[in-house]
């Protein structure tokens, strides 16, 4: 997981390189370089550990007219500026973003043919194959040496006998060009370039471009030219900056009373009681054949998921299961023709996501992704998609992408539960009126975050969190326990309630603060017995309750945290802000690095 | 030049919409405050921005951003406290190095107001005046021809006819001044104090008499003027919302995108109608009439010069008129408001005075079935209200009503 950004034009190329990166840094921060070519035809390279200003700091003025950079995630090596790309060999330089997984084989080989290696990376394989096949087309030699890897890339590549030419190609990791006038940029992602053009061509796997300051050509990897369409992108870059909040993180939470509702806008039928969801492109016949539902997903969108479980099978009545993509692919999968595979995923580039569902494809299932970038390369891998709109999303912790996510799911199981007859319209027609209110009650919330940051600050102490919820709350209580680890650093564990006494209970004891997702509902009862169990230990309880309710559970709970009424179907969209919330302050409170946390990037596309 | 807008203040008597939200982001046709005075600074080419915020920033860090949706270049600067005008134009003291324009952000300006002050600008510091009949309540300024000799706070007493508007070009000597002011009797670093220091110091203040626009809304009520006023001038732009068979839609009205208007419904302008609205099957919306994004005005509702803010829901059956509907409210069915003339309404045991009011609502109040609100009795916000309440007096934060 890593960024690659390359430039050609008459601009101030080491400029827009270090500022494309910036854009970039979500997909890694642990060291950055670049590659550029001098007015006197000599390629200079800067490397340094750490976030692209360290790179900067290093870099001198210099006037050039093509470069590529990089901003690097470890996978294999350790951060270092050794191991931070371009990496060169003879006038070759490359970055990469992906994973060569047969460089072992292919680096012993160069070893014996005389190349040495000087960093412990696996794109150095590259770049030294590159050299190996070269003789004066670097096109040419790019695809030779591409023909013998195995595993994913998106790599650009430069060399200073070639001056007026940088050469691109993609295998399942993303890569997008970007068309100036009289410059041209390629990149990881559109934010890295949107500062210079919204004219973007999408490269698809196994293409290789060669790009130059006035043309752009892609060919196939047997070398035949390829049409390819271009796509004005209508995105405005600012609103992916922080707007005078202190953290990417809380400016998102507090987006969601506006994402929620770009998720919904145009898909209530409230007077019919259903859901407007043709983009969808399935028919009642079709929905209704679906034996069973199959949600694949990583990280936050794997809790959405298992929500999206308890949708299905408690409004739809479909058979529903979610696994991990991880998991998914190696396990033995029983698929039908009959089962609808669907796949969560924010950036839609989730390599273990996408690799399932091609996977599920391959089965021939229906494949339907749910994503919040449009043009991902899951809209193009899937059969289906639908688009979530949550926006842009820069802080790595996943928080609007989510909601959004939750919403999507929501008016997915309403449209299916219609379709299958399990749902009458009455029934819909009050979900969608509570639904519309969401945003107006998320607002209530983000009104009295006080009373969060008080109750985070409280806590702040704790070694160990855990946090419990029945049926629809569990997920909410993985995704509490998944926010506070990502930013705050603090081991916390997600249970479902009734789980606890089969193990978890030995940890609780006086220091481990308990978050009880308890909103009154058909488990109401049992999880207040729940919390009476941790109470017993001596357990601290932050209850997370309906406004209406708290007389009784605040006999139990040391703080509780209130949230607006609403259906008992929907309260998992306003616990979960409560516990982004909670999240947020406790890291804020800990100094912790919030929208980059240690070891992790935004967008996972490598396995 | 930059353009400096004071932003952080409570707006404590447009209680009870200023306890979710501060006066700057109330809506006048549509748009915040805060909005019309940035579309004015956009039209005369002044797009870098200094806001100064404090209460509920993030309503407004939510709304603009960095501006790059109203084409200009906003900073946020934060105002610990609010203890005063000269305080608060202190905290952008980095941020300037020339000439700078400064505005309040609760009143509704134009861009011929701000190009007045601009062309008419002269010596050390310049005040924009506008003359108004009765100025009771305002600051004004007394001068010998453009040169003002001695400004005033809030008076009583029928002093000059020149009200201070409280929109000023500086230049950044006014920091040196602010540092040497006082402590007003009020407890407030007022920047008139600073003027008046710098008068007495012998520079050279002057005023520039506008005769654009320039609206003040002192309390909630006054919105329904303003907006009115503002519906009055404004020009629609081509609608894209859904306009079903059977439904009229007449006069200068504007529709968002998303919004459906159902069949048998009348609306009447000058009306503007947020996106993704729900109108109708047969609502009637009357003239001078805002109602906000996200929004569902059920079947059979009348709804007449009134101001409904965002994603608020009114049942079936009702009739509002001369009234004003916080966001996120959810109404039920046969909900009436009444009006009333020549008001009296108290506020912190002071009366004041409404010309004509319905009622004013603040934020996220359920309200069931049958609610009636008699005239100028305010519900405040987190309510809620069982069916068949008359409301006959002010109904306090997060209260329930049986």
């Amino acid at each position: 997981m890593c960024g690659i950004v390359g430039y050609i034009g008459d601009g101030d190329t080491v400029n827009i390189l270090l500022e494309s990166l910036r854009k970039l840094e979500y997909r890694g921060y642990d060291s950055a370089g670049m590659a550029i070519i001098d007015d006197k035809g000599k390629a200079r390279i800067f490397k340094n550990e750490g976030e692209i200003s360290e790179l900067e700091a290093i870099v001198p003025e210099i006037s050039s007219h093509v470069g590529i950079g990089h901003t690097r995630w470890a996978t294999h090596g350790r951060p270092t500026t050794q191991n931070a790309h371009p990496h060169c060999s003879g006038n070759i330089c490359v970055v990469h973003n992906g994973i060569i997984e047969n460089y072992q084989e292919l680096k012993s080989e160069l070893i014996s043919e005389g190349f040495v290696f000087i960093s412990d990376t696996d794109t150095e394989v590259l770049a030294h194959l590159i050299n190996k096949y070269y003789s004066d087309d670097l096109g040419l030699a790019v695809g030779t040496a591409l023909g013998r890897v195995r595993g994913s890339y998106a790599i650009g590549v430069l060399s200073n006998e070639h001056p007026d030419e940088l050469i691109a190609a993609r295998k399942d990791s993303p890569l997008i060009i970007g068309l100036g006038k009289d410059e041209n940029f390629i990149a990881s992602d559109i934010p890295a370039i949107l500062k210079y053009t919204n004219r973007i061509i999408y490269i698809d796997n196994l293409e290789l471009i060669s790009v130059k300051q006035d043309s752009v050509q892609v060919f196939d990897m047997e070398g035949n030219p390829v049409e390819k369409e271009e796509h004005i992108i209508e995105w405005d870059l600012k609103a992916a900056e922080k707007a005078g909040y202190p953290h990417f993180m809380l400016k998102e939470i507090h987006e969601q009373t506006r994402s929620i509702h770009e998720t919904m806008t145009g898909r209530l039928h409230e007077l019919e009681g259903d859901v407007n969801l043709g983009e969808l492109g399935l028919d009642r016949n079709e929905i209704r054949q679906f034996q069973r539902i199959e949600i694949i997903a990583c990280g936050t969108s794997y809790n959405a998921g298992l929500l999206g479980k308890y949708l299905f099978e408690g409004l739809a009545g479909i058979h529903t299961d979610v696994d991990t993509g991880s998991e998914f692919r190696y396990s033995s999968p029983v698929l039908a023709p009959s089962t609808l595979v669907i796949a969560i995923t924010q950036s839609g580039e989730t390599a273990d996501t996408l690799a399932a569902i091609r996977e599920a494809a391959s089965y021939g299932c229906r494949t339907l992704a749910i994503t919040n970038v449009v043009g991902s390369t899951i809209s193009r891998d899937a059969s289906h998609t639908i688009y979530t709109r949550a926006g842009p999303e820069i802080g790595v912790a996943a928080t609007k992408s989510f909601t959004s996510q939750l919403v999507m799911l929501y008016l997915l199981a309403i449209h299916f539960a219609r379709a299958r007859s399990m749902m009458d319209a009455d029934r819909a027609r009050m979900l969608l009126t509570e639904l519309r209110k969401i945003p107006g009650h998320v607002s209530r919330i983000l009104e009295d975050a006080g009373t969060i940051h008080e109750c985070a600050s409280m806590f702040v102490k704790a070694k160990d969190y855990f946090f419990i919820g029945r049926n629809i709350n569990y997920p909410v209580a993985l995704e509490g326990a998944l926010k506070l680890k990502e930013i705050s650093y603090i081991h916390a564990e997600g249970y479902a309630a009734g789980e606890l006494k089969h193990g978890p209970l030995a940890l609780i004891s006086k220091d481990v603060p308990v978050v009880a997702i308890a909103p009154q509902g058909h488990t109401y009862d049992k999880i207040l017995s729940n919390i009476k169990e941790v109470t017993a230990r001596d357990a601290s309880v932050i209850a997370i309750v309906d406004c209406d309710d708290y007389c009784e559970i605040e006999k139990f709970a040391d703080f509780v945290i209130p949230i607006p009424k609403t259906d008992e179907v929907l309260t998992p969209l306003l616990s979960t802000v409560v516990i982004q919330l909670l999240a947020y302050y406790t890291a804020l409170e800990l100094k912790c690095s919030i929208d980059k946390p240690r070891n992790l990037a935004k967008s996972v596309t490598v396995e | 030049m930059k353009a400096v807008i004071l932003g952080a203040g409570e707006g404590l008597r447009c209680r009870p919409l200023t306890l979710t939200r501060s006066k700057v982001m109330l809506p006048v046709a549509n748009k915040p405050i805060l909005e019309h005075i940035i579309d004015a600074l956009f039209k005369c080419g002044i797009d870098d921005i200094i806001m100064v915020v404090g209460y509920k920033k993030e309503r407004m860090m939510d709304h603009f951003r960095d501006g790059v949706n109203f084409g200009v270049n906003i900073t946020y600067v934060e105002q610990k406290g609010q203890i005063g005008t000269a305080h608060a134009i202190k905290q952008v003291s980095s941020y300037v190095d020339d000439e700078f324009i400064v505005l309040n952000g609760d009143n509704i300006v134009e861009a011929d107001t701000i190009s007045d002050i601009l062309a008419g600008r002269s010596g050390d510091a310049t005040i924009l005046t506008v003359v108004r009949e009765h100025t009771e309540g305002y600051g004004v300024v007394l001068s010998e021809k453009h040169r003002v000799m001695k400004i005033i706070e809030k008076t009583k007493e029928d002093l000059s006819h020149s009200v201070n508007t409280g929109i000023y070009i500086f230049n950044p000597d006014i920091f040196n001044y602010i540092e040497s002011t006082s402590i007003s009797e009020t407890g407030e670093y007022a920047i008139t104090d600073t003027i008046q220091h710098m008068i007495d110091d012998g520079k050279n203040v002057n005023m520039v008499n506008s005769e654009a626009m320039w609206l003040d809304a002192v309390h909630s009520w006054d919105l329904l003027k303003a907006n009115a006023y503002m519906l009055d001038r404004f020009e629609p732009p081509a609608n894209v919302c859904m306009i079903e068979d059977g439904a009229v839609v007449r006069g200068r009205v504007s529709i968002g995108p998303d919004t459906v208007i159902h069949p048998g419904s009348y609306i009447l302008g000058p009306v503007v109608i947020g996106k993704n609205c729900e109108i109708g099957p047969n609502a009637v919306i009357l003239p001078s009439t805002t109602i906000g994004s996200n929004s569902t005005i059920e079947p059979s509702t009348m709804i007449k010069n009134s101001i409904i803010m965002h994603d608020v829901r009114v049942g079936a059956f009702s009739y509002i008129s001369n009234s004003i509907l916080g966001a996120h409210n959810s109404i039920g069915s046969h909900f009436i408001t009444e009006t009333g003339e020549d008001l009296f309404i108290e506020m912190k045991g002071i009366l004041h005075k409404a010309a004509k009011l319905g009622t004013v609502i603040g934020d996220g109040n359920n309200i069931k079935h049958k609610v009636l609100t008699e005239p100028g009795k305010m519900i405040s916000t987190g309510c809620s209200i069982a069916s068949g309440v008359n409301v006959s007096r002010y109904i306090p934060r997060d209260s329930k009503v049986f």
